[in-house]
């Protein structure tokens, strides 16, 4: 029996589409993380929630590259359907099939892509994009479950017998495993009951062809499909072990394709935007630099020393990119609690911290109360034991508890509480 | 109604309403000027995958079925082998690019600082070697099997 039958149809898409509501949760997740509504809060325990968040955001997107090709397999003799239109209906179905085929593949090649920073590819702007198009996925996936959903509960158990949902004919037989030939002649379509049975066929060349793939050589009883089931799930197992070390240090050793690794980079840990990129090398490490922490009327400078001389706490908190990568580390600096209350903050406070960098979109970062008064939020001045390198943020940078890292602002000129 | 056809209707009517988000979100987000890069995107996504990958795929499962075929090879045995191939293609599409980009160059040595070339060969080479002795499994097993049954 050929792996291209409804069944593995229903096997592999349900695994794909698990895969997709993954990446889309996460990947909204991140996106309110950087563009929170007015009214929303965000949990800070566990600190590595938006590790894992985000870990899992690309490393299942890496999963769907075997998911997907598999799943296209499964289905390909659906594109030869003659005649390629039947009726206005049929032709929206095909479209919304082609949006769903092509939105999908876009969407983790530019996902991938991004995980290398390889942005000139991209005749538009990534993030905006990428949110965008995780709508239409998504929209397209309820459609085509909506509109395969018999042939999903008919499929989704193994050797289902036929129900009265299913508006084919129905083949008595369940034990011969060669498909009826007169039944499975419906080009383009599924072929009946029983289950084990169908097959996903074309018509003319290209379905003789497949007839004769599926009889060359006289196919040994599930061989096939067992055989197809490992290739993905292999598949699927080397893309993940062999790059998700960049995400989650159980994978490190094995991390062999990893867009980043761990304990890389200046202070041990990698770095998405350097100080030349920022181009602020020269104020940041002018000796005038301070931190001015501002209330209303209220304002207070830190210089470094003065920052160093306040209460020094350490804090183990990972760093986390939007491109997945990330890696636990230890900040010491002073609590940023304990610098609004220096300007005579009270209660819960949102913040607004500035970068010395400009004409960046992070330049400047809101922070909710939730962090601004959680005690492993710090203003860190040192990172992994030693000062804080100057591609990590020197003279101070922000780390706080389950943020992403574009919003763990670097190179520090203010902060302002916001009333 | 069926509770099948109120699960239907509820699906498309919750798909449409996502895909009007998708569509005022790339409306209100991204310059119309932009569109037509999508859009050949979009259709270099279809051309690539359905005119040219499966059609590499469907070609190279005849021919492979063919060589078995007259060379008498039992379809487990060309199911291992193209089961190697297909893994190690999904592989490469992965692996390329950051080969390619990291030699284009990055912008700071900390992104794609491994040397995937090599690594990628090393993992062809792991590859063919599971595979190799996968085949060999199998042949043994087919022929303690010959052995019982005659």
């Amino acid at each position: 029996m050929p792996s291209r039958n409804p069944r593995m149809a229903v096997v592999i898409g349900r695994l794909l589409g698990l895969a997709f509501l993954v990446c889309f949760g996460t990947g909204i997740y991140s996106h309110f993380l950087q563009d929170p509504l007015p009214w929303m809060t965000f949990p800070t325990r566990p600190v590595g929630l938006y590790q894992v968040s985000q870990g899992i955001h690309i490393t299942a997107g890496i999963l769907c590259f075997p998911l997907l090709f598999a799943k296209l397999y499964i289905v390909f003799p659906e594109l030869f359907q003659t005649p390629p239109v039947k009726s206005f209906t049929h032709l929206l179905e095909r479209a919304s099939i082609a949006l769903f085929v092509a939105s999908s593949i876009v969407q983790i090649v530019i996902g991938l892509l991004n995980t290398y920073q390889w942005y000139a590819l991209f005749p538009f702007p990534f993030r905006q994009t990428h949110y965008a198009l995780s709508f239409v996925i998504i929209g397209s996936l309820a459609i085509h479950i909506a509109v395969k959903l018999d042939l999903i509960t008919k499929y989704w158990r193994k050797q289902t017998t036929p129900t009265e949902l299913v508006d084919m004919p129905v083949s008595t037989s369940s034990t011969d495993e060669v498909a009826d030939p007169t039944i499975a002649s419906a080009p383009g379509t599924l072929t009946s009951s029983p289950a084990r049975n169908a097959v996903i066929r074309a018509e003319g060349v290209t379905g003789k062809l497949f007839d004769w793939i599926d009889a060359t050589p006289p196919a040994e009883p599930r061989t096939s499909r067992r055989g197809f089931l490992t290739i993905v799930s292999i598949a699927s197992a080397a893309v993940v072990a062999l790059t998700a070390g960049q995400s989650f240090k159980l994978f490190d050793g094995v991390n062999v394709f990893g867009a980043r690794k761990q304990g890389i980079g200046p202070n041990g840990l990698p770095v998405n935007r350097t100080a030349a990129a920022a181009k602020i090398e020269d104020v940041a490490m002018d000796p005038d630099w301070v931190l001015t922490v501002a209330n209303g009327s209220s304002s207070v400078a830190f210089s470094r020393a003065q920052l160093l001389a306040l209460p020094q706490h350490t804090v183990e908190l990972p760093i986390s990119c939007v491109e997945g990568w990330s890696q636990m580390a230890t900040w010491k600096g002073v609590r940023l609690g304990d610098l609004v209350d220096a300007v005579g903050a009270r209660g819960g406070t949102a913040i607004k911290a500035v970068s010395l960098e400009q004409n960046s979109s992070y330049a400047i970062m809101h922070m909710g109360p939730e962090y601004v008064r959680d005690d492993l939020t710090l203003v860190a001045l040192e990172l992994n034991g030693d000062t804080l390198d100057l591609d990590h943020g020197y003279p101070a940078r922000m780390i706080a508890p389950g943020r992403p890292g574009v919003l763990q602002t670097k190179w520090l000129s203010s902060l302002e509480v916001l009333s | 109604m069926t509770a099948v056809r109120r699960w239907q209707i509820g699906l498309v009517v919750l798909g449409l309403a996502l895909l009007v988000v998708g569509g005022i979100t790339l409306l209100n987000d991204v310059n119309p000027k932009r569109y037509i890069g999508i859009a050949t995107w979009f259709l270099g996504a279809l051309i690539v995958h359905d005119g040219i990958i499966s059609f590499v795929v469907f070609g190279a499962n005849i021919v492979m079925r063919k060589t078995g075929g007259r060379l008498r090879i039992p379809l487990p045995a060309i199911l291992i082998v193209q089961g190697a191939l297909v893994i190690a293609a999904i592989m490469t599409l992965i692996v390329v690019p950051a080969a390619l980009k990291k030699s284009i160059g990055t912008a700071n040595p900390t992104l794609l600082p491994l040397d995937y070339g090599l690594h990628l060969l090393v993992f062809y080479g792991v590859l063919a070697v599971v595979t190799a002795l996968a085949l060999g499994g199998y042949a043994l097993l087919r022929q303690r099997r010959h052995v019982t049954a005659g």
